[in-house]
C-alpha cells in the first residue's frame, strides 16, 4: 500500500469515533425536525391523500421508531451501505458520487486562488507592516470579507455575465455540447471562473490577513534583528526568512477553513447553479432526507479529514523543524 | 477611559464605528418610531427622492432607513450574542480538557473535533430548517457552528499555561483544580481568544446573512441579512436595496475587526 | 389573427392589468411568419422530481417537462368543444346514468419505442395507474371499476357509482396521461425505470437527465401530428436561484422563462429589455388562490364576526397592485373568474374597511387591550411562493392596524405541511390551493368535514357545516352538468357568508421568453402541453 493511503487510512480509523459522534449527533438533529420525507414529497406531488402518505411512509420505513432505523442505518453502513435516497429514489451512494467531485475541483481551485493570492498580498502587506500599503491592503481586505459570498456572486453575474457576456451564467458546462477533450475542459473552467471567484474572496482576504499579521510579528523576533544587523537584504529577508515561517499558520488554517468552503459552496452552488455537495446538502434538509444528508455529512467528514491529512503533509514539507512528515 | 487610551488608532477609529451603530440601535424606536416592517410609503421610491423615505422604500413600500435602523438592533443582538455563546462554551471546553488531560481531553477534543469536521453553515441550516427561525434560534444555531476554533485555542493556551509559576503556585496553595482553571488560567488565555470574538461577529453576521439568502430569517424582524436578501431579486432595478444594508454590514465588521486589532494588537489568529 | 383577439378577450376577462396588457398586445403578431423546422429550446428548469411519470404524479412540476413526452386524451384549448382540443382521444362521451364513458382513440400512434398504442393501455393506465396510484386520479376514478376495450380504437370506462361525466371531461387534461401498458405491465409500476426514462407518444421523446444540471428532450420523427414537432430538442436547465432566469435570459442563456421563474419584481425591467417578452395568459387553466386558512379550533376565530373583520381588514387592491404587481386578480371565491361554467359572481363581498372591521371585533367582545392588541394569532405563510411570504408580512401589518397582533411562523415546506395539515398548530395560514379546472378535484375537500388529520391542502380547519357537506355529497353525484354547475354555485353563496376560509386573490404565472421563440401561451395549460407547434424564428 503506498504510504500515504495507508496513512489516510490510518487517519480514518482514529477519526471513527468522531464520525460516529457526527453520525448520532446528525440522526437526533434530524429526528427533531418537525415534518418528514412524506410531507416533503407531499409538496412537491400537489396532493396525496392519507392513505397514499400512510404507504410511502412504510415504503421509506418512517413508520417504525428512531432507534430501530438508525440500528438499521448502522448496520446497512458497516457494510458500506449509504442507504437509499428518498428525495432521488436512487441509491444515496451514487447521488453523492454524481456530486462530490464538481464540489471539490470547486473547492480545491478556490483554495488554492486563496491561498496563492492571498499569502503573495499578505507578503507585499507584511513586507512593510504599517506603510501605506500595508494600511490599504489591511482595510481592503477587512471590507471584502464582510461582503457576503452570495452577494458577491450576484454582483459577478450581473457584470460579466449579464452586461459584458465574458462568461456563462451558471452550470458547470455548456448543455449537452458534445465537447470533449480539450475543449471541454475550457468550456469547465469558463464556467468556474465567477463560482471560484465568489468562494475564493473571503478566504483570499483571511490568508491575507493571517500571513500578514504574523509577518508583522515576525519582525520583532531576535533571529530577524540579528539577520538585519549581518545586513541581509530587506528582499531576502522578507521572502526566505519571514515568509517562509508566517506561512505556516495560513497552512494551517487551509486544513480548518475546508469545512467552511464546504459549508460556504452551498450557497455558491445555489446562486451559479452548480450540481454539487453544498447544494444537494441543502435539498437534503428541505426534503427531509435523512439517509442522504448523514451520507453527506459523512463525505464532508471524510474529505475535511483528508484535507487535515494533506495540510499536515505540507506542514511537514515547509516547515524547517518537522522534517519527518511523521 | 483606560479602556479609549489603551486602543491604538485603528481600535479608536472601530469604536467610534460601533458607538454610532449601538447609539443607531438604541435609538432606533426613537428615531424610526414603530413597526420597521410596516408599510408606509409607495413601493420602490429611490433614495434621496422624498424626504419622508430618505433611503427610500423596498418592494412593499416600508421605509429602507427604519428597516436599517431596526436592523443594526437585530443584526448586532444575533451577531454579539452568537459570538459570545460560541466564545464562552469554547472557552469552557478548551479549558476544562486542557486542564483534566488524559481521557476526559480526549473525548472532548473528539467531540470538537467531529464539530469541526462538519461545515458549521451546514449544521446552521439544518438546525434552522428544523427549529424554524427566530432570533434565538439564529443565535443558536450560528455558534453552533462557531465555537470550536475558541475551544482549539484556549486549550492550547491552557496547555501552555498550566505549567507556569503562577498556576504552580495556586497549586500549593490547595486550589482544587478547577477553580485553577476557570479563576487563573481561563483570563490569562484571554488574549489570543479576544481575537477570535472580531471573526466570530463578523462570521455571525455573514451566517446570519446567507441564512437570510436561503429563506431562513426571522421573519418578525428586520436584518440587514434579510434586507441584502429580499433586495437580491431586484439587483438590477432598485440596487440601493441591497446596497444600503451592505455597506452597513461591511463598517460593523470592519469596527469589530478594528476593535479587535485595536484590543489585542499583538494578538492573532491562532490555528 | 382570430386566435390572437380571442386570446387577448380571455385575458381581459382574466386579468385588468395595463402592464401585462401592452405586452400581450407587443406579442401577438408574431404568428404571420412561415414555422422553421429545427432548433434548440432552452428553458429555465424547475423542479427534479424524482418520480417524472404524470399518470402517478400529476403535478404542474411534473407536467412542465413530462407533457412534451406523455399526452393526454385530450388538452384544453381556447377554442373547441368543451374547451378541450383532442390529444389520444379523437372524441369523447358520457352515458345518462353516469355509469360510462366511452373514447375513440386516435389512429396510427405509436409509442417511442415502436409499439403501436392502442385501447388497452388506455385500460392498464386507468385502472393501475390512475385509479391507484395517481395523486388525483384516485379522486376522479374512484368508482371506475372496469374499462372494457371492444376495439384497438375504442375505450369504455365502466362505473360502480354514478360519476359525473362533466368531472371526468374537465379532468381529462390532467389525470388522464397513458402510459405504455407493455412497459408497466407485471412489474413494480410505483418503481418502474420507465418513471424517470419516460416511454411516451408524444411529441417529444426522454433523451438525457444529468441531475442538478438538464433534462433533455429529443424530436420524436413519428410523432402523430404531421410537421410536428418544429423543434429539435428542448432543454431544461435548472436555475436554483430565484434571480437566475432573469439573467440568464437576458444573457440569452436561456429563451424562456415560465411559471414565473422571472420574480414579479423583475419583470418590468424585463419588459423593457429588447428581445424579450412577457406573457401573462397560457396559465388559465392553473390559476392558483391566495388564501387566508383558518383554524376553527381558536375560539376568537370560531366567531363568524371576527372572521368577517379578518376579511374587511384585507385590501384586496393592495394585495393585486404592490404584491402581485397587476399579475393577479381580487378573488371573492374558491372558483377563478374564468372558468364561466362554474364560477358565481353574486356572493357576499367584504370590502377594505378597517373601521367596519374593527366595529365588528368591539361587537364580538374583542376590544383592544392596554396595549393595542386585541388578542394574538400565529400567523404561517407558505413558503411556496415569493408572494405568498409578502402577503403574509402585508397580512401581519394588515391586522395590527385593527388591534390583532399576527406574530410571523416561518417554516420550510415539510414542517409548514406538518404544522398546518396534521398538527393544526396554527390560527391563521397563508395558502395557495390550485383549482384544477373542476370543483370536484382538488376545490371541496378545503371545506368539506371529517377528513382525516394529515391530508395536505383540505379542510384541517377544524370546520364543519351540515349544509355544506350535504352540498358536497349531492353534487359529487350529480350527473346533469347543469344541476352539478348549480350545486356548486350555491356551494360559493354558502362559504362567502360562513367564511371557512378568506379567498383574497387568484393568480397564475407569468412566462418571459425571448421574441424568437413563437407559439407561446396558445392555450390555457400552455406552460404544461406538449409544445409540439412551438419553433424559433431565426
Amino acid at each position: 500500500m503506498p504510504p500515504l493511503v495507508s496513512l489516510f487510512l490510518k487517519r480514518l480509523l482514529g477519526a471513527l469515533p468522531v464520525l460516529a459522534i457526527v453520525l448520532v449527533g446528525s440522526f437526533l438533529l434530524l429526528e427533531a425536525a418537525s415534518g418528514d420525507a412524506v410531507d416533503a414529497y407531499v409538496a412537491r406531488s400537489g396532493a396525496l391523500d392519507a392513505e397514499q402518505m400512510t404507504q410511502l411512509r412504510q415504503e421509506w420505513g418512517l413508520d417504525k421508531g428512531p432507534v430501530y432505523r438508525f440500528k438499521a442505518y448502522a448496520s446497512a453502513l458497516a457494510t458500506g451501505d449509504l442507504g437509499w435516497s428518498t428525495a432521488f429514489e436512487r441509491p444515496v451512494a451514487s447521488v453523492i458520487l454524481e456530486r462530490l467531485p464538481i464540489t471539490l475541483l470547486l473547492m480545491v481551485l478556490a483554495t488554492a486562488l486563496a491561498f496563492l493570492f492571498g499569502s503573495l498580498l499578505g507578503v507585499i502587506a507584511g513586507a512593510r507592516p504599517g506603510s501605506v500599503r500595508d494600511r490599504f491592503l489591511s482595510i481592503a481586505s477587512l471590507a471584502v470579507y464582510a461582503v457576503p459570498g452570495f452577494w458577491l456572486g450576484l454582483v459577478l453575474i450581473v457584470i460579466f455575465a449579464v452586461d459584458l457576456r465574458w462568461l456563462p451564467i451558471g452550470g458547470i458546462e455548456s448543455i449537452a455540447s458534445g465537447k470533449a477533450g480539450l475543449a471541454r475542459l475550457a468550456d469547465i473552467a469558463a464556467h468556474l471562473v465567477l463560482p471560484v471567484t465568489s468562494l475564493a474572496t473571503v478566504y483570499l482576504a483571511l490568508y491575507l490577513r493571517l500571513m500578514r499579521d504574523r509577518m508583522s510579528e515576525i519582525w520583532h523576533e531576535p533571529f530577524v534583528q540579528a539577520l538585519r544587523a549581518r545586513g541581509l537584504g530587506r528582499s531576502r529577508i522578507v521572502w526566505r526568512h519571514i515568509a517562509r515561517n508566517a506561512v505556516l499558520p495560513v497552512v494551517t488554517m487551509l486544513g480548518l477553513q475546508a469545512a467552511a468552503m464546504l459549508g460556504g459552496s452551498v450557497v455558491v452552488e445555489s446562486v451559479f447553479a452548480i450540481p454539487g455537495f453544498g447544494r444537494l446538502a441543502a435539498e437534503a434538509v428541505a426534503r427531509r432526507d435523512t439517509p442522504l444528508l448523514l451520507g453527506i455529512i459523512l463525505c464532508s467528514a471524510v474529505t475535511v479529514i483528508f484535507a487535515n491529512l494533506l495540510v499536515d503533509l505540507a506542514y511537514g514539507r515547509l516547515d524547517p523543524r518537522v522534517r519527518t512528515g511523521r | 477611559m483606560k479602556f479609549w487610551r489603551n486602543l491604538n488608532w485603528e481600535g479608536r477609529v472601530g469604536a467610534a464605528l460601533l458607538a454610532v451603530l449601538i447609539l443607531m440601535a438604541l435609538l432606533a424606536s426613537v428615531l424610526a418610531p414603530g413597526d420597521p416592517l410596516a408599510i408606509s410609503g409607495d413601493p420602490l421610491l429611490r433614495p434621496f427622492t422624498v424626504a419622508a423615505h430618505p433611503l427610500g422604500t423596498d418592494r412593499l413600500g416600508r421605509d429602507v432607513l427604519a428597516g436599517l435602523m431596526h436592523g443594526t438592533r437585530t443584526t448586532l443582538l444575533v451577531a454579539f450574542f452568537s459570538a459570545a455563546a460560541a466564545l464562552v462554551v469554547g472557552s469552557i471546553v478548551g479549558t476544562l480538557a486542557g486542564f483534566l488531560g488524559g481521557v476526559g481531553d480526549a473525548i472532548l477534543m473528539r467531540i470538537t473535533e467531529a464539530f469541526q469536521t462538519v461545515p458549521g453553515f451546514l449544521l446552521a441550516l439544518a438546525a434552522i430548517s428544523i427549529t424554524g427561525p427566530s432570533v434565538p434560534t439564529l443565535i443558536f444555531a450560528i455558534s453552533l457552528g462557531n465555537w470550536t476554533q475558541a475551544a482549539r485555542v484556549t486549550r492550547a493556551e491552557v496547555l501552555s499555561l498550566r505549567e507556569r509559576d503562577f498556576v504552580a503556585a495556586a497549586r500549593t496553595l490547595g486550589m482544587h483544580p478547577l477553580e485553577i482553571a476557570f479563576r487563573e488560567i481561563l483570563p490569562n488565555a484571554y488574549g489570543p481568544t479576544g481575537s477570535l470574538a472580531a471573526i466570530s461577529v463578523a462570521a455571525a453576521i455573514l451566517i446570519e446573512a446567507a441564512l437570510s439568502f436561503l429563506g431562513f430569517g426571522d421573519p418578525n424582524r428586520v436584518t440587514w441579512g434579510s434586507m441584502i436578501a429580499e433586495g437580491r431579486t431586484v439587483l438590477r432595478s432598485a440596487p440601493y436595496l441591497s446596497i444600503v444594508p451592505g455597506i452597513a454590514l461591511v463598517v460593523t465588521v470592519l469596527a469589530v475587526h478594528l476593535i479587535g486589532r485595536g484590543l489585542f494588537p499583538s494578538g492573532r489568529l491562532q490555528p | 389573427m382570430s386566435r390572437i383577439i380571442f386570446n387577448r378577450r380571455a385575458f381581459l376577462a382574466s386579468t385588468a392589468s395595463a402592464a401585462a396588457m401592452a405586452s400581450l398586445g407587443r406579442s401577438g403578431w408574431a404568428t404571420e411568419a412561415a414555422p422553421v423546422k429545427g432548433g434548440r429550446l432552452v428553458v429555465a428548469g424547475d423542479s427534479e422530481p424524482a418520480n417524472l411519470n404524470p399518470a402517478i404524479v400529476a403535478s404542474n412540476g411534473v407536467f412542465f417537462v413530462a407533457s412534451k413526452v406523455i399526452e393526454p386524451l385530450a388538452e384544453q384549448a381556447y377554442e373547441g368543444k368543451d374547451g378541450l382540443s383532442p390529444r389520444l382521444a379523437t372524441s369523447w362521451e358520457g352515458s345518462a346514468d353516469g355509469l360510462t364513458a366511452t373514447f375513440k382513440l386516435r389512429e396510427g400512434v405509436t409509442w417511442h419505442d415502436g409499439k403501436p398504442f392502442t385501447s388497452a393501455d388506455v385500460a392498464f393506465s386507468a385502472l393501475e395507474v390512475w385509479k391507484k396510484l395517481q395523486n388525483l386520479g384516485r379522486v376522479v376514478f374512484k368508482n371506475l371499476e372496469r374499462v372494457e376495450t371492444p376495439d384497438e380504437q375504442t375505450a369504455i370506462l365502466k362505473f360502480s357509482q354514478p360519476t359525473p361525466f362533466q368531472l371526468i371531461r374537465n379532468a381529462l387534461p390532467v389525470v388522464t396521461s397513458v402510459v405504455p401498458k407493455h412497459i408497466y405491465e407485471g412489474t413494480d409500476i410505483a418503481k418502474n425505470p420507465a418513471n424517470q426514462q419516460l416511454v411516451g407518444t408524444g411529441p417529444f421523446k426522454f433523451g438525457e437527465y444529468k441531475p442538478g444540471e438538464y433534462y433533455l428532450l429529443k424530436r420524436n420523427d413519428a410523432y402523430w401530428q404531421k410537421d410536428e414537432p418544429l423543434l429539435d430538442e428542448i432543454v431544461y436547465q435548472f436555475l436554483p436561484d430565484r434571480a437566475a432566469a432573469g439573467n440568464a435570459l437576458e444573457a440569452e442563456q436561456i429563451q424562456l422563462a415560465a411559471f414565473s421563474a422571472v420574480p414579479l419584481a423583475d419583470l418590468d425591467r424585463i419588459s423593457k429589455v429588447p428581445g424579450l417578452k412577457v406573457y401573462a395568459n397560457g396559465y388559465e387553466g392553473l390559476t392558483y388562490q391566495l388564501i387566508v386558512e383558518i383554524n376553527h379550533r381558536r375560539k376568537e376565530l370560531a366567531d363568524i364576526r371576527v372572521r368577517q373583520a379578518l376579511a374587511h381588514a384585507i385590501d384586496h387592491d393592495f394585495v393585486v397592485k404592490t404584491i402581485f404587481l397587476g399579475y393577479a386578480k381580487s378573488s371573492s371565491g374558491p372558483v377563478p373568474a374564468y372558468d364561466k361554467t362554474f364560477f358565481e359572481p353574486d356572493v357576499t363581498k367584504y370590502d377594505f374597511d378597517p373601521a367596519k372591521a374593527e366595529a365588528l371585533l368591539d361587537e364580538a367582545g374583542y376590544k383592544r387591550g392596554a396595549d393595542g392588541n386585541r388578542f394574538t394569532l400565529k400567523l404561517l405563510p407558505a413558503p411556496f411562493f415569493n408572494e405568498t411570504k409578502q402577503f403574509g408580512d402585508y397580512l401581519r401589518q394588515a391586522l395590527a392596524k385593527v388591534g390583532i397582533d399576527a406574530q410571523i411562523v416561518s417554516n420550510d415546506t415539510p414542517a409548514h405541511l406538518k404544522a398546518v395539515y396534521t398538527d393544526h398548530a396554527f390560527d391563521i395560514t397563508v395558502a395557495t390551493p390550485v383549482y384544477r379546472s373542476d370543483p370536484a378535484i382538488s376545490m371541496t375537500i378545503l371545506f368539506e368535514s371529517g377528513l382525516p388529520a394529515g391530508v395536505p391542502f383540505s379542510n384541517q380547519y377544524g370546520y364543519a357545516n351540515a349544509e355544506i357537506d350535504k352540498l358536497i355529497k349531492d353534487a359529487a353525484s350529480t350527473i346533469d352538468a347543469d344541476k352539478r354547475a348549480g350545486l356548486y354555485k350555491e356551494l360559493q353563496k354558502k362559504v362567502a357568508d360562513d367564511l371557512p376560509l378568506i379567498n383574497v386573490a387568484e393568480f397564475s404565472f407569468i412566462t418571459v421568453a425571448r421574441d424568437t421563440v413563437q407559439n407561446v401561451s396558445d392555450n390555457p395549460r400552455w406552460a404544461v402541453s406538449n409544445w409540439s407547434n412551438v419553433w424559433l424564428k431565426q
